[in-house]
């Protein structure tokens, strides 16, 4: 009998484990929804509308994908708004001269190679991630202006597949499985997990800490060159940016990257990360619905980025946080 | 005759002007356990930590069948049959249990960059089966075990792959019975498949019982191997302890009253995880020792005293039922505190020695609500030359000082504040012997002028040389106290704390 039960425990537990965090997820939509529909019956919620929610939130959740690899580690990049700005204008630009193949090389180089960069820097100079890629961001930008002499780039209506179904659903897909493919199915992610856990014991272990820093970092930016054409697409246009103005499209992927870190235990953080750019993507829509002004969006952005970090982060008690 | 599977060879270490391990040559044979046994800081952990590459090699070297072993971290070294159960959690949140056994090992599994999950998963369960521990799912979270099932996961990572080296340091008191069971269980295995186990504890009994044969280190020096059929566990103490006081730098007094006044009572106190249910009282002008194994929690007294525990509960009350329960009212009510780790807790570092003196006294040298430089360089200055702080001036940053002159500013600042109760935590840990001798009399003068002290320390010497009361801890709780007496020894203390 008592082996029996003993058999058996980790079975329940596995149930939960598989699918609690989905369930709950799941439910916070339907919560969700059914706020926004009671207080705006006519402007939220149809079918439709909740398709167009959908395709936003596919943009940011690949980006919340790349970086997962970054945040598991207990580093940030603050740098991905940048990258999309430069990506997206190059991709505008090469779309121009090679159709379909510069607007989906040109942007995944170019988000690698920033990636590489932010990794080389940060391993180098060891000083803090956020340091760096806030640094670098400002020089990323820099490059958008140069790149572009302050014009808008506008991308031909004939390259914008991406930015409708079934295309961009279908990118976004393969975003998603590769990344689940990566954390599941390589080292790459069990030595990211291993040194966001302990990084001391990690390299007791013979893992090398600095190199997959680095390879967090490419992934990282990868993950944002795909964004970059999904960006590119759905909007079909892009300004160059300066003065940290591409920082406020850090907080929206950085969102979906804390909704995975709080499920991770649920074992599917890519899932979370997807419903929870959903449940993102939903609250603001549900604001524009209920006819709140864009400022109220930016408090409701920053409230709900603090409340996630919050609720996901859980502080040793007296570590010195700065 | 028997057969040497490692043989160390004049290995050294040292840690600044702490000499860990001193030319310790010793060979571990073939198919026996081995107990490693030492008081705190005898070196038998940094001995072990050399061999699994966790630190370097001063100089001499590792004989591993016949080779010398040269690795530089743990998962080379297993590569190499030499594998580790460490104190501390060894196995890492947010990986499977699969993943844990298979960290750094993972390539077997990979083909082409794909990592085949599927067959990890399945050789760590076919694993975890062979070893018993059905009840463990390999592809479950390591977060959903507690410690006690972490650490049966650590015995198959350490042994699956039947090392010709097995250490175990000190793993046992974090386990129940059972769990040492199975543990013993392996050891006694691996030993009779012809390899070797070096088994480190303090529980002395336990190493009778369970070993072929003893080292015992002292101060970083290899003293004696014995079979463990041949000795008591009172041969092993005296093997353990031999220092005689050195009257050069303690007290030589005994016998003096301490005064009955209490100016500092410690009720029932508790912190989760570190100290259980203490109580004691602290008298006008007394020294108050507390000593006891590195994690015993003495250390966490210190911090409970001074308001700077996490979840602490009972009471901490001055004589006049003042209650201490943060670290602004320690201070306002005169309580000093000295942590033991010197530069993360103590000093601000990148500071000047005058800023870190008057951190506490600011509002004391305030004058009309303005602070000037002044005031504060002759403050700093007149504490720091009482002690003899060795320094250019009292403008030269703290990180440019030694451990010693780092620890005597530490104690200016306190000085400085005319603090009546100090707690000392581990006062002169990697301090030479000339500052030591400072600061030991400054502790006797400290106490002539009525001041009280607590000292906490892993040093018996010092507590048996220095003070008048020493309170002696285990697990925990409070497990002896012994008063001043020129008869106490270091092997009463120890029979108290292991």
């Amino acid at each position: 009998m008592s082996l029996k039960e003993s058999t058996q425990k980790p079975k329940t537990n596995k149930f939960v484990n598989n699918y609690l965090g989905i369930i709950l997820l799941l439910l916070l939509v339907a919560v969700i929804w059914a706020i926004f529909k009671i207080l705006a019956p006519g402007n939220f919620g149809s079918p439709d509308k909740m398709l167009s929610y959908l395709q936003s939130s596919l943009i940011y959740a690949v980006g919340g994908c790349g970086l997962y690899f970054i945040c598991v580690m207990g580093l940030f990049d603050f740098s991905i708004g940048a990258n999309v700005v430069l990506s997206s204008i190059l991709a505008c630009v090469f779309a121009q001269k090679f159709g379909y193949a510069g607007l989906i090389l040109v942007p995944i180089i170019c988000g690698t190679l920033i990636g590489l960069l932010n990794g080389i820097v940060y391993i180098k100079l060891h000083i803090p991630s956020m340091i760096v890629t806030v640094g670098l961001a400002l020089i990323y930008e820099s490059l958008s202006v140069f790149a572009t002499q302050g014009q808008e780039q506008i991308l031909q209506s004939a390259n914008c597949a991406f930015g409708t179904y079934p295309a961009n659903l279908i990118l976004a897909l393969c975003a998603f499985f590769l990344t689940a493919l990566i954390i599941k199915y390589t080292k790459i992610g069990t030595y990211t997990y291993a040194i966001g856990s302990n990084e001391y014991v990690a390299k007791n272990m013979g893992v090398s800490v600095n190199k997959y820093k680095v390879v967090a970092f490419v992934l990282c930016g990868f993950f944002v060159g795909v964004m970059s054409i999904l960006t590119i697409s759905y909007g079909t246009s892009m300004t160059a940016a300066s003065s940290l103005s591409s920082m406020g499209r850090n907080f929206t992927p950085l969102m979906g990257t804390f909704f995975g870190l709080a499920f991770r235990k649920y074992g599917k953080p890519i899932t979370a990360i997807v419903i929870g750019e959903f449940i993102i993507s939903m609250i603001f829509n549900g604001f524009v619905a209920i006819g709140a002004p864009s400022t109220v969006q930016n408090v409701v952005t920053g409230a709900a980025l603090l409340l996630i970090v919050m609720v996901t982060t859980k502080p040793v008690k007296g570590i010195v946080v700065k | 005759m028997e057969e040497v599977i490692l043989r160390a060879e004049n290995v050294n270490k040292s840690f600044g002007i702490t000499h860990a391990v001193k030319d310790v040559t010793l060979p571990f044979n073939k198919g026996e356990i081995r107990g490693l046994i030492g008081e705190n800081g005898s070196g038998k952990s940094t001995l072990m930590s050399m061999l699994l590459g966790i630190y370097s090699i001063d100089s001499g070297k590792f004989i591993l069948d016949g080779k010398e072993l040269n690795v530089n971290n743990q998962v080379e070294a297993n590569r190499n049959g030499v594998s580790i159960i460490v104190q501390e959690m060894g196995t890492l949140s947010g990986l499977t249990v699969a993943e844990n056994i298979f960290l750094g090992n993972e390539d077997r599994f990979v083909k082409f960059g794909i990592k085949n999950t599927t067959a990890m998963n399945r050789e760590a369960q076919a694993l975890l089966d062979k070893y018993g521990f059905n009840r463990i799912d390999a592809t479950m979270m390591i977060d959903n075990y507690d410690f006690e099932d972490r650490k049966l996961i650590e015995i198959v990572k350490a042994t699956y792959f039947d090392p010709k080296v097995l250490v175990i340091d000190e793993t046992t008191t974090a386990l129940s019975q059972s769990g040492r069971d199975e543990l013993y269980k392996h050891m006694n295995r691996i030993r009779d498949e012809g390899n070797t186990v070096i088994f480190i504890s303090h529980d002395l009994a336990e190493v009778i019982k369970y070993t072929n044969s003893i080292s015992v280190l002292r101060d970083g020096v290899l003293i004696d191997t014995v079979q463990s059929s041949d000795v008591t566990e009172d041969d092993l103490k005296k093997l353990m302890v031999g220092r005689v006081l050195d009257d050069r730098y303690y007290r030589t007094d005994y016998g003096e009253a301490v005064s009955d006044d209490v100016v500092l009572s410690v009720k029932n106190v508790s912190v989760p995880g570190e100290i259980k249910n203490m109580s004691f009282e602290l008298h006008k002008g007394e020294i108050l020792g507390i000593g006891g194994l590195s994690e015993c929690g003495m250390h966490e007294v210190g911090k409970a005293v001074f308001g700077a525990s996490y979840d602490r509960t009972g009471e901490v009350t001055l004589a006049d039922g003042t209650p201490i329960n943060s670290i602004t009212t320690a201070i306002k009510h005169s309580i000093a505190y000295a942590s033991k780790d010197r530069d993360n807790e103590s000093l601000v570092i990148n500071d000047s020695i005058s800023d870190n003196i008057c951190l506490p006294s600011m509002d004391s040298l305030r004058v009309n609500n303005i602070l000037l430089n002044k005031h504060l360089n002759e403050f700093a200055n007149k504490y720091a030359k009482l002690i003899s702080v060795k320094m250019v001036d009292v403008n030269q940053f703290v990180s440019d000082l030694s451990g010693g002159n780092k620890q005597k500013v530490v104690l200016a600042r306190w000085i400085g504040k005319n603090s009546d109760i100090v707690v000392l935590d581990s006062p002169t840990r990697g301090i030479d012997v000339k500052v030591k001798a400072d600061i030991y009399a400054l502790m006797s003068e400290m106490k002539k002028q009525g001041k009280s002290i607590i000292v906490i320390s892993e040093e018996i010497m010092e507590l048996l040389g220095m003070c008048d009361r020493i309170l002696v801890m285990k697990d925990g709780a409070l497990s002896g106290e012994f008063m001043r007496s020129p008869t106490l020894t270091e092997e009463d203390f120890i029979a108290k704390m292991v």
